[in-house]
């Protein structure tokens, strides 16, 4: 029991994997691009909450420091995204992903 | 070089002169060129005159002899036969200068009567240009020093003899015969040929000089029995050339021929070539082999003059009795009557030209009927042929101041003492035959007489069938609507008549008329002294001396008119041992039983004569009714001993029938080994093929074709849809953290 009441690096992991297989699912099975994009951001960021969490219980700043670079990193890739989205848009003239198969054999 | 033999190769050349103007150039020639040929055979005869003159009348001598060669392919140290040095050369003795005279006079008589008779023929230069080849190689046999030279002429002379007897080529039946000629005459040739290698093996050269010379010097290594037979093998030219008895067949059938080309080649001088031949060889003829030439000989003369008697065709009825002579020359020699065969060679030549181109006369003027059936009366119509025709046929029976009647006893007389001197017994079967054909020869000779020039001209009698002598020469001479009219024919053919008739009178040849013997010609040519007598290995120097020339010197004293061999015997048994006592005393026997051969053959000759005349002159005994008689005998004689048939059943289905076998051989075994080879590769290379269609094509396509499956298969994982590939990513995670895991487990 004591497990469950004192919040522990446990309690971060696992909040973690929910938010990854969450992420996960979404790109996975969204047709929307932008909703793809979203799981995309909840995996960067339950990769976030592992990096922080390890750093805290492990005492450096290294973790910190790296997800740092996550967040930096994901703001870049969301504009690239959705520069590419907007493309795909203007010429398909959708951004439904289970549409765009042109790249079949 | 002696000038003679420079004279005798412009003789030899002359002719071929003539032959390569006329071959070439004849139909520019104004007259074909005719006068071409005539012209220069009449100048090799006046060469040949006068080489005749020189050595007959003015050395007058047994022994001469001049002789010159040259090397004329010297192929050096040839491996396994020694040094090989082929020479060419020529020898002029006493029988040299005779043929040279007899083959040239002749050849230039024949130009000229074939001026008139081959007038107006299609190929009327062209028969000049084949004369004149056919003198050029008679004279290279005549001259020619060794037995190589002699050979390429003795096959130039076939080669001849084969155009002029296929000169009307268009008649199936002239074709025939060349072939016919030709191939006879190539069995005998390849004996001959086989004769002379036998020689050659032993001694290395060609020449008769030098193979004499060995010979007597007891050099020959092997057994006498092998010197027989190159003897025999050698005589089997003469079997071909002379037509003698296994290979006669293809005279008669030479008759295909024109007339002057059967006076020439196959009555006066080719057929005496092979005659000549065994006499240039004469000396190295074993006894044995004299045996089987004399046998050979015999048979031929008698088989040949009973085939005459019943012949139509006034051709072969002198064509048989050319082969009967011939077997006469060959019995002579056989029987070692040397000087006689050449005696009658020389008589024979001249009468039986006259008498062939007498009915080369008679057929002319009959517009080529040759069936004596319908001719008669003629010697009112033709005189001048008559009365030559009649003394050259009187030669040929024997009579009496003829010059054939020399000749033939001289021979007869021979057969008697070879007979004695054997000691009888089978021996005397030769004379028997010999006088047996001497009745027949006369009584065909005057039936022939008879039904040609006596009588009424039964030309009307003719059936009236299709007939090819006129179909091919009805228009030569524009007179074909007068069929009966028979005129003499023209100077140029009525000249060779009367000169060759004048040569078969006895004075040319002795002043007696009962005895050659005491003629030049008889003193001339005497029988030289064997180089293989019993005393061979005893005296080899001796021989030496005695060498292979004419009888030796001391000869010339006795007095001519003793035989040959006789006078031969006598020299030898002044001083050294007897050199041969076989042919001395065949010649001692032989000059004995000249009365007793001169009384048998007349008596022959006149009961012969009285024959004919009972049964064609008088009517006595009707010949028709004779001959239903005695049908089976009529019947052998009447198709030729059937011969023809016998070599037809024998050697031609023979040949047929071995090349059918061959044929089926070849078409069976050897191709079948070819196609089967062919067929195994074949069906090899189809299970190559299979292999590769299937096992190696079958693995690329194998390889090509799991390629595509598999790509086609996996071609489908490739939606296109992004998320697709993200659940495989996920899958290929999820795979490699379980086996990892499971690793870890393990």
């Amino acid at each position: 029991m004591e497990q469950l009441t004192t919040i522990g690096i446990n309690h971060y992991l696992t909040i973690s994997a929910i938010l990854f297989a969450l992420g996960l699912y979404a790109v996975m099975t969204r047709k929307n691009a932008i909703v793809v994009l979203m799981g995309v951001e909840l995996i960067l960021n339950a990769a976030n909450i592992n990096f922080l969490a390890f750093s805290h219980y492990n005492g450096g700043m290294e973790g910190v420091m790296f997800s740092l670079f996550v967040i930096v990193l994901a703001a870049a890739e969301a504009a690239v995204a959705l520069a590419i989205i907007i493309n795909i848009y203007k010429i398909f003239k959708s951004v439904d992903v289970s549409s765009i198969d042109s790249m079949k054999e | 070089m002696h000038s003679l033999i420079q004279l005798s190769i412009a003789v030899l050349l002359l002719p071929l002169l003539s032959f390569v103007i006329l071959i070439f150039f004849n139909r520019r020639l104004p007259r074909r060129g005719d006068f071409i040929g005539v012209g220069i055979l009449g100048a090799t005869f006046g060469l040949s005159a006068y080489i005749f003159w020189t050595v007959i009348v003015q050395h007058y001598d047994p022994a001469f002899r001049v002789a010159w060669d040259f090397t004329w392919i010297d192929f050096g140290n040839v491996p396994g036969v020694g040094p090989l040095v082929i020479k060419m050369g020529i020898v002029i003795d006493n029988l040299t200068a005779i043929m040279l005279a007899m083959v040239t006079l002749i050849s230039f008589l024949v130009h000229l009567y074939s001026t008139g008779y081959m007038k107006g023929d299609k190929h009327y230069g062209r028969f000049f240009a084949y004369l004149g080849i056919f003198t050029f190689s008679m004279l290279g046999i005549v001259l020619a020093d060794n037995l190589f030279a002699i050979y390429i002429f003795w096959e130039l002379v076939g080669l001849s003899s084969y155009l002029l007897i296929g000169f009307f080529f268009e008649k199936e039946s002239a074709a025939d015969a060349q072939k016919k000629a030709f191939l006879a005459n190539r069995v005998g040739d390849i004996g001959m040929w086989l004769g002379i290698l036998i020689l050659y093996s032993q001694f290395h050269t060609f020449s008769y000089h030098e193979i004499f010379g060995h010979l007597a010097a007891g050099e020959f290594g092997m057994s006498h029995a092998w010197l027989t037979a190159a003897g025999i093998l050698l005589f089997m030219g003469c079997v071909g050339k002379s037509a003698q008895f296994p290979l006669h067949v293809w005279l008669p059938d030479a008759m295909e021929g024109p007339t002057p080309v059967s006076a020439l080649i196959h009555a006066a001088t080719m057929v005496a070539a092979g005659v000549y031949f065994v006499a240039r060889i004469f000396v190295l003829l074993t006894p044995e082999a004299l045996y089987v030439i004399s046998f050979v000989g015999a048979f031929t003369a008698f088989m040949a003059a009973t085939i005459a008697i019943t012949q139509h065709d006034i051709k072969r009825v002198l064509a048989y009795s050319t082969v009967s002579q011939l077997g006469y020359m060959v019995l002579g020699l056989g029987v070692g009557a040397y000087s006689a065969a050449i005696f009658h060679l020389v008589t024979h030549a001249f009468f039986k030209a006259c008498l062939f181109l007498g009915s080369g006369a008679i057929i002319h003027a009959m517009h080529h009927e040759q069936d004596m059936r319908w001719m008669g009366g003629l010697r009112k119509n033709m005189p001048w042929t008559f009365v030559t025709f009649s003394v050259a046929t009187l030669a040929l029976a024997g009579l009496p101041l003829s010059s054939g009647f020399m000749s033939k006893d001289a021979i007869l007389a021979g057969a008697i003492g070879f007979a004695q001197a054997e000691g009888g017994g089978i021996y005397y079967l030769v004379p028997f035959l010999g006088f047996i054909s001497a009745l027949m020869t006369a009584f065909y000779m005057g039936r022939q007489i008879w039904l040609v020039f006596f009588g009424e001209s039964r030309t009307h009698l003719k059936p009236a069938a299709p007939d090819d002598h006129h179909a091919a020469h009805a228009h030569d001479d524009g007179h074909e609507g007068e069929h009966h009219a028979v005129h003499e024919v023209a100077w140029n053919m009525r000249l060779p008549l009367v000169i060759l008739a004048a040569l078969s009178i006895f004075v040319v040849y002795s002043p007696d008329p009962l005895d050659g013997g005491k003629g030049w010609f008889m003193h001339m040519i005497q029988t030289p002294a064997t180089v293989v007598g019993e005393t061979v290995h005893a005296e080899p120097a001796l021989h030496m001396e005695a060498g292979e020339s004419l009888a030796a010197g001391e000869g010339h004293e006795v007095v001519p008119g003793h035989g040959a061999a006789q006078m031969h015997a006598e020299t030898h048994t002044e001083g050294h041992t007897f050199a041969d006592p076989r042919q001395a005393e065949i010649g001692h026997l032989s000059h004995a039983a000249h009365n007793q051969a001169i009384m048998i053959s007349s008596i022959m000759v006149a009961l012969g004569i009285v024959l004919a005349l009972v049964f064609y002159v008088f009517r006595l005994i009707d010949p028709d009714k004779t001959a239903k008689a005695i049908r089976p005998l009529y019947l052998l004689s009447f198709n030729k001993w059937y011969w023809d048939e016998i070599y037809n059943a024998t050697v031609i289905k023979g040949s047929l029938g071995i090349a059918r076998l061959l044929s089926w051989f070849d078409a069976n075994i050897v191709d079948g080994v070819v196609n089967g080879v062919a067929t195994l590769t074949r069906k090899f290379a189809f299970a190559n093929g299979s292999f590769d269609r299937y096992a190696v094509d079958g693995m690329v396509n194998f390889t090509a074709f799991f390629v595509n499956t598999s790509g086609a298969f996996m071609k489908k994982l490739q939606t296109g849809k992004v998320q697709t590939y993200v659940v495989m990513v996920i899958l290929a995670l999820f795979g490699y953290f379980v086996y990892y895991f499971t690793q870890l487990v393990y």
